[in-house]
């Protein structure tokens, strides 16, 4: 009897501990699901639609994230154009009226920083373009605060039972961020001038918070690959600038970079833009020390 | 000495500043000659411009053939011509004649209507032809995984049915697509409910009712041969249904997508029945359409995959034959056909294709006799694509098409066929489709 007893208690707990979440969430990228993760805790189940070693603006719309979106509750998106090429039908198909444009159920996080590069005049003769900036945001470690905020907020507004718990949790994090944050100002300050060449105009945001001097991009238009030609010229002009580092991404030729880098004695480092770009880049904190470690900062 | 400058600065500054105010008499006169008034425009409606977005199709075509006898070409029981168009649809087939083709430029408008629907138009522009190619609406907020369309739609029939012609993966439709839906595909007024399961993969189901308008199968219209002797009266529509359910799961990056269709509608064809033209005939009955699909897709990297595609389509026909002398026999069809294409993107810019078209059994019973028409007809195809950006693409495609036989003899011709198309897109972004 006790046994059964014991049997019965020990159940109850188990199932008593795995509180239900409250929340279904879906993100469009690996980064903004550990941050929601991080902000929601036990109240919310994340989950992201893309995988963070390939390109964030080429995600195959697979008919299975579709049925990933049905039951969401909300859905968090980066926002500034990045997802425009395979998310909106995905968010129409997913039949799903929580989700839908306008309404409280999609998150558009792009609202909560300030865009840079925001074009006067957009052109496609300057190939893909972002009308609305430069949608890279997520590399400005001082982007990351707000952008937990804004979320916190919007689950607050879902599921109003849970939103001391989300200020707590907010509270929390934005501690240990800003703790983290002061660390890597101090190891970034060192490249402040110093000169860079990246593929894609992916890290600009680091590069601009951190004084880095941007010579060029390996591409000679967004989502256009390198010719020689614009590679022989970018090779004259990062010598007369004095090239330092060639940032290179995960999902991009590097032959491109390597040759760069081998002709002006640059530096090439392969930089993690997401969380699972690289192995070692396990969740956000994990990422931005990655990239700071790889800089040699 | 330093402040008798500013204070001269702050004088003149101060001087400039008033310099170029008249002597009004009053407050009010200012006010009335006050020349840089703020304009507003309270009726502009600028932001609520819905995506709009063009594509223009052209190519070169190389043929065999010439294009009246190319126009003629035939598939015994399967592709009629008559040498002429039917059902009245203006604009040319993809690609029609040897030299340059503009064939269409398609204009789409999409925008949401209110919370509860989207609206979505899509214009075939040919030469000297506007045509709406689909207009329908779509629900935003239905609950359960429900959602219904309505209007004038591509059917989602089997896989490629309603993809509009710059999502092919080569320059011309299957010769199975051909063979039982048209040039056009499956193409109806009506209206769609679907469901998407509650389940962890991906399950969709759905049927449609539709007016059944195709050329190849399905039609409403009555008819009645020269000599009065036998008539149909019109069908009274919606006459065509379809059911369809497709699924979908992924295991690590290898995609699978599968799909089972049904369409059942009344046909009533006429090819000149009321004409005293030679060989004037029509049929009436029913007709089958079963499809199954399959769609394999490995993505090797952000830039590469590889995918594997099929479908397979089954026909039956059940019904009668006329002739414009008088004659009637009853009529049985069942016929099928496949196609297999294997694409690989090799590169950012790069895809390369080879499609493998056939149609394994045509067999026709008139009167209950066997007519012994030719089976197992085959098509090759293959392609080479260079895509600048994401939005052109520059295709060079050669076909060997050993299915088709010049109308007005049994004569069969192989047709081979060189093209280089070109397909542009501007305005809204376009999403890319699994």
């Amino acid at each position: 009897m006790r046994k059964v007893a014991t049997i019965l208690i020990m159940l109850m707990a188990l199932f008593a501990s795995r509180a239900e979440a409250r929340l279904n969430v879906v993100c469009s990228y690996p980064w903004i699901t550990d941050l929601t993760a991080k902000v929601g805790g036990e109240r919310v189940k994340a989950l992201s639609l893309s995988q963070g070693n390939w390109n964030p603006h080429l995600v195959v719309p697979r008919p299975s994230l579709i049925g990933k979106a049905r039951d969401a509750d909300l859905l968090i998106m980066n926002g500034a154009q990045l997802e425009i090429g395979w998310l909106p039908p995905i968010v129409r198909e997913s039949r799903n009226p929580r989700i839908q444009q306008g309404l409280n159920g999609l998150l558009d996080i792009s609202s909560s920083v300030t865009l840079i590069e925001v074009p006067i005049a957009v052109s496609r003769a300057g190939g893909d373009v972002h009308p609305d900036g430069n949608p890279h945001y997520a590399l400005d470690p001082h982007n990351i605060a707000p952008i937990a905020a804004a979320i916190a907020s919007r689950l607050a507004l879902l599921d109003p039972e849970g939103a001391a718990v989300y200020e707590a949790k907010l509270l929390a994090f934005r501690t240990d961020w800003n703790k983290r944050l002061a660390g890597l100002d101090t190891r970034f300050a060192a490249l402040r001038g110093v000169k860079v060449v990246s593929y894609h105009t992916l890290f600009n945001y680091l590069a601009r918070r951190y004084g880095m001097i941007l010579v060029g991009t390996i591409e000679p238009f967004p989502g256009i690959p390198p010719t020689s030609r614009h590679i022989e010229s970018l090779i004259g002009r990062s010598r007369a600038e004095g090239l330092e580092l060639v940032l290179q991404d995960v999902y991009n030729p590097s032959k491109p970079a390597r040759m760069l880098a081998e002709k002006t004695g640059a530096r090439l480092v392969v930089l993690p833009h997401d969380i699972g770009a690289v192995p070692e880049a396990k969740d956000l904190y994990a990422l931005f020390e990655t990239i700071a470690g790889r800089l040699g900062r | 000495m330093k402040n008798i400058y500013f204070a001269i600065t702050i004088i003149c500054a101060y001087g400039l500043a008033h310099a170029q105010e008249p002597a009004y008499k009053s407050a009010t006169e200012r006010r009335r000659n006050t020349y840089n008034e703020p304009i507003s425009a309270p009726f502009a409606q600028g932001k609520f411009v819905p995506d709009i977005s063009l594509i223009a199709d052209f190519s070169v075509a190389g043929r065999d053939i010439g294009d009246e006898r190319y126009a003629s070409v035939e598939v015994p029981g399967l592709i009629h011509t008559h040498g002429h168009d039917e059902h009245g649809h203006e604009y040319a087939a993809l690609n029609a004649k040897n030299g340059f083709n503009f064939n269409y430029a398609e204009l789409s408008l999409y925008s949401v209507v209110d919370p509860y629907f989207d609206l979505f138009a899509t214009f075939h522009i040919g030469e000297d032809s506007f045509e709406v190619e689909e207009a329908f609406f779509t629900t935003r907020s239905l609950p359960l995984g429900l959602q219904l369309k309505a209007g004038k739609f591509l059917s989602s029939f089997g896989r490629i049915n309603e993809q509009h012609s710059h999502y092919w993966d080569f320059a011309n439709q299957p010769l199975v697509y051909k063979a039982f839906l048209g040039d056009h595909g499956l193409l109806e007024k009506g209206i769609r409910a679907t469901f998407l399961a509650p389940i962890p993969f991906y399950l969709l189901i759905g049927g449609e009712v539709l007016s059944g308008e195709n050329e190849a199968s399905f039609g409403t219209e009555g008819f009645e041969d020269v000599t009065k002797t036998n008539a149909v009266e019109d069908a009274i529509g919606p006459e065509l249904y379809t059911g369809y359910i497709k699924t979908s799961f992924d295991l690590g990056n290898f995609v699978v997508l599968m799909g089972g269709s049904v369409a059942c509608g009344t046909t009533r064809i006429n090819h000149g029945v009321d004409e005293v033209t030679n060989g004037g005939h029509a049929i009436n009955g029913n007709t089958s359409i079963i499809g199954g699909d399959l769609t394999l897709k490995y993505l090797i990297d952000s830039y590469r995959y590889i995918s594997l595609q099929s479908e397979y389509l089954y026909r039956v026909f059940d019904g009668d034959e006329y002739d414009n002398q008088g004659a009637k026999a009853e009529l049985e069809k069942k016929q099928s056909g496949l196609y297999t294409q294997l694409i690989l993107r090799f590169g950012q810019r790069w895809r390369a294709g080879f499609r493998y078209d056939l149609i394994n059994k045509n067999e026709i019973k008139v009167g209950g006799a066997d007519t012994d028409l030719p089976e197992n007809l085959v098509r090759y195809t293959s392609m080479l694509e260079f895509d600048p950006s994401e939005f052109a693409r520059i295709r060079l495609q050669y076909g060997h098409d050993r299915s088709s036989y010049l109308y007005e003899g049994e004569k069969k011709k192989v047709n081979n066929e060189l093209l280089l198309q070109v397909n542009m897109a501007i305005g809204a972004h376009g999403a890319h489709s699994f």
